[in-house]
């Protein structure tokens, strides 16, 4: 199951290089970066500092820090921090989940043709089919599945349906893993959808429905990548054998269709995720 | 870079290597191996909007060719001077209407396929069947191809214009 996960996880890494995760790694991994804002930094902390603790020798503090917001406005006896601020938090919470409640097609998932079983494990989904002694398995994780670009095209559009709220479609990763009976290693697809199809709509696509990016045997059942296994990357391969590839695929009822009800499970699965993360936030921010 | 095939429709299960395979024979038939060559297999509703978009027509078709070189003489191959201008151009497959074509008079698609590819890469090498001779001239070619692509496979592939004798 980790090995699925990691696969997918740092696959989403290398497509989208703005993402929070890295932008938040950059500080530590380039020093150099920081540097030049140290000197603009240091006087601004200094500052704020000398505000808070008026130096380290005086005992005075200044209303700035001592404002009324650090004091719960609101309370209930349960011992938590409750402000003003919480509670509009917690009224804003509750519109938006009736608002996606209503916006929701379906309560339940919808359903994969094909005849594949479908596990799920928080954000992680897992489809199986077993086709003639062969174990297909299908991961992939709705966590960052939603292309970034999404709210561009949003504001591109020329205004025409006033409120009509362009669709979120998930695309994420999958890796396909075929395993033949009795055999030690499981063939592993790590697959994708190619961003400039699924971001254009109408527009001139040019890329496959998805694409696979990388092909390697790893051990049967294993949990954990094994990155000593030959890992074959189909940017520079020789193009009748990623056909051929994409055949063999096909044949275990991954194809375009296949690909394409996926997305939609995902979108679906995102959903309802996003609704129990708005859920639990509520109730987080609110008293129990 | 060779023929860059795409698939964008899921109404066909195609078989990718097959139809590399014998586009890659029609390009060895006819001497173009050393030209790019797209393949775009789409739906009924995507080569309606082109076909729409591009000729004003809308309705579906089997095959819309875009050349990269727009005002070649039949017969005549390009020569182009620089590494990015060994291209032919693409050609956008209606495959649900070509399907759609098989499954009506009992024909193998993959084959069919290769008869609508053939017409297509005729296009993209100047040919057109505008006028009477133009059409003759296309057809022979066409021919020519599709023989020479059965004794090479044992098949029997008919030219498409001998069929059909509307535009494309």
């Amino acid at each position: 199951m980790l090995k699925s996960v990691v696969r997918a996880v740092g696959a989403a890494v290398r497509v989208s290089s703005a993402t929070t995760s890295t932008a938040r790694a950059l500080p530590l991994s380039c020093p150099t970066l920081l540097s030049p804002s140290s000197a603009t930094t240091r006087p601004f902390t200094r500052s704020l500092w000398m505000l808070n603790s008026n130096g380290a020798s005086s005992g005075y503090r200044t209303k700035l820090f001592s404002s009324k917001v650090l004091n719960p406005s609101v309370s209930c006896g349960c011992g938590g921090l409750h402000t003003e601020g919480d509670k509009a938090f917690g009224d804003f919470l509750s519109d938006e989940i009736k608002e996606e409640r209503k916006i929701q097609k379906n309560k339940s998932l919808p359903k994969m043709s094909g005849g594949w079983e479908l596990e799920m494990n928080g954000t992680e989904a897992k489809l199986i089919r077993n086709v003639s002694g062969e174990k297909v398995t299908v991961t992939f994780n709705v966590n960052n599945s939603i292309p970034p670009n999404f709210e561009d095209e949003a504001e591109q559009g020329q205004q025409k349906s006033g409120e009509e709220e362009p669709e979120i479609v998930s695309t994420p990763n999958f890796v396909v893993e075929v395993t033949k009976q009795g055999a030690k290693h499981s063939l592993v697809f790590d697959c994708h959808f190619p961003e400039d199809e699924v971001s254009h709509g109408e527009g001139e696509e040019e890329s496959d429905i998805f694409a696979i990016r990388e092909v390697s045997f790893q051990p049967e059942g294993d949990t954990e990548w094994k990155e000593t296994s030959y890992t074959l990357n189909t940017d520079s391969l020789d193009w009748a054998l990623y056909d051929h590839l994409m055949d063999f695929l096909a044949d275990r009822g991954v194809d375009n269709t296949f690909a394409d009800e996926l997305m939609e499970l995902s979108t679906a699965v995102e959903h309802q995720e996003y609704i129990k993360f708005l859920e639990n936030l509520q109730g987080f921010v609110k008293c129990n | 870079m060779g023929v860059v095939l795409r698939n964008l429709q899921k109404v066909v299960p195609l078989r990718r290597a097959r139809l590399r395979r014998d586009v890659d024979m029609l390009r060895h038939i006819l001497g173009v191996q050393k030209f790019d060559l797209g393949i775009i297999c789409v739906d009924n509703n995507r080569i309606q909007q082109i076909n729409n978009i591009y000729r004003k027509k809308n309705v579906p078709t089997d095959v819309l060719s875009f050349p990269f070189y727009e005002d070649l003489r039949p017969g005549k191959l390009p020569c182009p001077l620089y590494r990015d201008e060994l291209n032919l151009g693409d050609i956008f497959l209606g495959v649900e209407f070509v399907m759609k074509q098989c499954q009506e008079d009992s024909l193998d698609l993959h084959g069919a396929l290769t008869v609508v590819t053939a017409h297509g890469i005729c296009h993209l090498l100047g040919y057109r069947h505008e006028t009477e001779e133009e059409w003759t001239e296309m057809l022979q070619r066409e021919k020519y191809i599709l023989s020479e692509y059965n004794r090479l496979t044992g098949r029997h592939l008919e030219p498409l214009m001998k069929r059909c004798s509307q535009d494309r």
